[in-house]
């Protein structure tokens, strides 16, 4: 589907592969005021699954660049502008006409650009935009080239922190340049017509310096790196990794069960197997089966959240997600219905997934849409573990290094497998005693793995 | 009990121009005169452009995934003007990586980019031009070329079907069915399975266990050859030859045309992540282009002042082609719903009105969010 504006002035970034919603500038290839060609490259972007160039759709003059690299772009937003033909000065995002600016009373005259830019500025873009380019009229830019002033360091008193000429000559006789507020992107969609934000908020130039201080205040210290240290930044998979975990731990309320489980019988049964069949079967798919069994029994584990819908879905089916160490970082694929395979279906399909996960060759859509996750920790050290639960799911079991221990068992010593098991759960949605009943009922199960090899599912 | 050798076979390896623009004598004999070969050149340039832009229209937003052709030109150009000139009424039943097999025979250029725009009127393929709508489904087609071979034998006429596919293709069935039948019924169809050594990103290496991918035509006893695809002499004469075995002999052939993908799978892929630089590079000093152009410098039939105006031409004619698939009426998203239900229900109504799917952005300005009326 053709991403394209009604206005050939504003170029909306598309779709640059198939079903890409987002993509991290990478570099613009031109500056604002450089003319270019129709196919030249105006920018590099990275999408989730490739580095792309980006070409201009028709010659032109660029005027404004909406981003800065590494911050990620919408598709279906605008990217650049190119200077209006036949007119002068800036080609603004055209905003719907049903959009103009509520400047708040009092604070209109106060603003040199007031009517000169169009659309506005809601509450949400001027906290919450992403740090980026300032937003200035090249006849600004211009004059703090001219007067020797990195724009950036400008704070804005204009809308949505645009940078007036008044700031420039400002910063260049007081010597006072600010750090500079977030540049709020142009707005996709029409302001909220309501609520305006409270004019002590809104009225400039106060905004622009209070927002960063406070910022300043609430973050911990950054220890700059030095020597040999490296900067290493969020792109990518990494960043994806680390929206996820915050999201699951701003959301969720974690609790961990943990236990170890007498794995001797699956040990026997799965050098059976081994034996049998040719293939080197591990532990693992009889946690799965058995986690499988448990999901049917305790069916608040198996579910999802919605919490928007404010909502709890408990599925019918297990999706199992197998958290996996990839040279990029972790990944969860999806074994989708695990609960409808048997022992060595599940034991392939691991394996499967474990491949095409590490050599990227996984459909996207067999990372997610898992119900439950299991998440192997053990495999060099650390026999218990506090797993952050796979977002939405609610549950997750990591499982830990096998290792020989002595059990007391009916007045007698013996020496026994021992898997260790540590289950997470979101306690909104699972109860305390459902988890430790969950863990004790695969507990059980993996004493007696031949009720293990057929299918969850009856 | 006796024992013998029930079946043993060779298979030929055909290259004519080598990669240094080198001609065999011998060989080219009765192929291409240096006329055909400049316009050959002529329209493979004009192809590399076409895919050029192509991509560029699908990164700046003005058409969707498009598959790259690029430094696959000759197998196409050879096979495609062989049949223009040998068997004008042969079917042609593609693909989707041999457009200018397409151009050369009838197909107006712009038709390729409007189907990837998402028009379908890019498959509406004029009255008189023999060529399938292009298959994206891998390797389904070939049954169908081997119907319309069929089709054409029950009626006596002397036409062939030619169908395209990829090395990825010989793991589906339906491309054995098609082999199996035209055997089995001595139909004249000529297999041409371009071997760009990746399907997507599974080398062909891993693709078959078989030595070449042209054996793969033994099993159902057709003549199959192996040439270099990237020699428009070779993929001309090989195609020729077959268009003669299957209007005479009623033969079908399978031809492993042996080329490279230069480019990504389709711009939604990225073939840096699974391939090595140094194969890509290696094959880009295998460019079929380079060659043609090299071969035709040699006999002083090419210079760099007609490469020139060759590009201008190349820009103007695709300029042309990207303006009037650009300046046809964008098809309703309403066409959507009404082809493909013959009742809509609530929920489909709502889409209708509304074409909300998960897959869109929520830009107002967004073509396709607005309604069609």
């Amino acid at each position: 589907m053709a991403h394209t504006s009604s206005d050939p002035n504003v170029f909306i970034l598309p779709d640059l592969g198939e079903g890409v919603h987002e993509a991290e500038l990478i570099s613009w290839k031109v500056s604002p005021g450089e003319t270019v060609e129709e196919h030249q490259t105006v920018a590099e972007m990275e999408t989730d699954k490739a580095l792309v160039e980006v070409p201009s759709p028709r010659s032109g003059t660029i005027d404004e660049l909406f981003g800065n690299p590494g911050d990620i772009l919408k598709v279906g937003e605008p990217a650049w502008t190119y200077v209006r033909e036949g007119g002068n000065g800036s080609a603004a995002p055209a905003q719907p006409a049903a959009a103009p600016a509520p400047a708040p009373a009092g604070a209109a005259e106060e603003r040199e650009d007031a009517g000169t830019v169009v659309g506005s500025l809601s509450e949400m873009a001027s906290v919450s935009a992403a740090k980026g380019k300032v937003l200035a009229t090249p006849a600004v830019r211009r004059l703090a080239r001219d007067l020797g002033i990195d724009i950036n360091t400008v704070s804005g008193s204009g809308i949505a922190g645009r940078v007036t000429d008044r700031d420039v000559r400002a910063a260049a006789e007081g010597g006072t340049a600010a750090p500079a507020q977030p540049a709020a992107r142009p707005q996709s969609e029409p302001a909220p017509a309501a609520p305006t934000p409270a004019p002590a908020a809104r009225r400039s130039p106060d905004l622009a310096t209070t927002v960063p201080q406070q910022e300043v205040v609430s973050r911990p210290p950054v220890l700059v790196p030095a020597g040999d240290s490296q900067v290493i930044p969020f792109r990518g998979v990494r960043r994806t990794i680390a929206n996820r975990l915050r999201q699951s731990v701003d959301n969720a309320v974690h609790f961990s069960v943990m236990d170890e489980a007498d794995v001797t019988e699956v040990d026997a049964t799965r050098k059976r197997l081994s034996a049998a069949s040719g293939e080197k079967i591990s532990y693992l798919p009889f946690v799965a089966s058995a986690v499988c069994r448990a999901m049917k029994r305790f069916p608040m584990l198996n579910a999802t959240v919605d919490d928007e819908a404010e909502q709890i879905y408990r599925h019918s089916f297990v999706h199992l997600g197998i958290a996996t160490d990839t040279e990029q970082g972790l990944s969860v694929p999806v074994i989708p219905n695990a609960d409808a395979l048997g022992i060595l279906e599940i034991g392939r399909n691991i394996s499967e997934i474990a491949r095409m996960t590490r050599d990227r060759s996984i459909p996207r859509e067999r990372l997610s849409g898992s119900t439950f996750t299991i998440s192997n920790v053990g495999s060099y050290a650390g026999r218990f573990a506090t797993p952050i639960i796979n977002y939405p799911e609610v549950g997750i079991l990591a499982v830990g290094r096998v290792r020989e221990g002595v059990v007391a068992d009916r007045g007698a010593i013996r020496v026994a497998k021992l898997l260790p098991l540590s289950l997470t759960c979101d306690h909104r949605s699972v109860d305390g005693a459902d988890a430790a009943r969950c863990l004790a009922y695969i507990m059980e199960l993996l004493q007696r793995p031949d009720e293990l090899m057929t299918p969850a599912r009856g | 009990m006796p024992k013998k050798t029930a079946y043993t076979a060779k298979i030929e390896y055909l290259q004519i121009l080598d990669e240094n623009g080198k001609l065999d004598e011998r060989l080219a004999r009765g192929t291409l005169k240096d006329d055909e070969v400049i316009f050959l050149y002529e329209q493979m340039t004009i192809s590399r452009h076409y895919d050029e832009i192509a991509f560029k229209l699908q990164r700046s937003g003005r058409m969707g995934t498009y598959p790259q052709n690029k430094g696959q030109e000759a197998g196409p150009a050879g096979a495609g003007y062989a049949i223009r000139q040998h068997n004008p009424e042969a079917w042609l039943v593609p693909c989707y990586r041999e457009n200018l097999a397409l151009f050369l025979n009838g197909l107006p250029m712009e038709k390729i980019l409007l189907h990837w725009m998402g028009d379908e009127r890019g498959n509406q393929i004029p009255d008189g031009v023999n060529i399938l709508p292009i298959s994206i489904p891998i390797g389904t087609h070939p049954l169908h070329a081997a119907g319309l071979a069929w089709a054409g034998k029950y009626r006596g006429e002397d036409r062939v079907a030619i169908t395209f596919f990829g090395d990825g293709a010989t793991s589906e069935g339906d491309v054995h069915e098609a082999l199996n039948f035209a055997s089995a019924l001595k139909l004249p169809v000529i297999f041409f399975c371009q071997n760009n050594r990746w399907a997507i990103s599974v080398p062909s290496s891993i693709q078959t266990g078989s030595e070449t991918f042209a054996q793969k035509g033994l099993a159902y006893g057709m003549p199959c050859f192996q040439i270099d695809g990237n020699d428009i002499f070779a993929s001309y004469k090989v195609v020729k030859d077959a268009i003669n075995r299957a209007v005479k002999e009623n033969q079908p052939t399978f031809i492993e045309s042996l080329t490279y993908r230069l480019g990504d799978h389709t711009t939604a892929d990225d073939a840096r992540r699974y391939r090595d630089p140094e194969e890509v590079e290696a094959w880009v000093g295998r460019d079929p282009l380079i060659r043609t152009r090299k071969y035709l410098e040699s006999k002083d039939l090419w210079s760099e002042s007609k490469q020139k105006e060759l590009e201008a031409k190349a820009k103007e004619v695709v300029d042309a082609v990207v303006k009037k698939a650009e300046g046809i009426d964008k098809p309703t998203t309403d066409d959507i719903f009404d082809y493909t239900f013959a009742e809509l229900n609530g929920q489909l109504i709502e889409q209708k009105q509304t074409l909300r799917t998960s897959s869109l952005g929520t830009h107002p300005q967004q073509e396709g969010l607005q309604t069609h009326a």
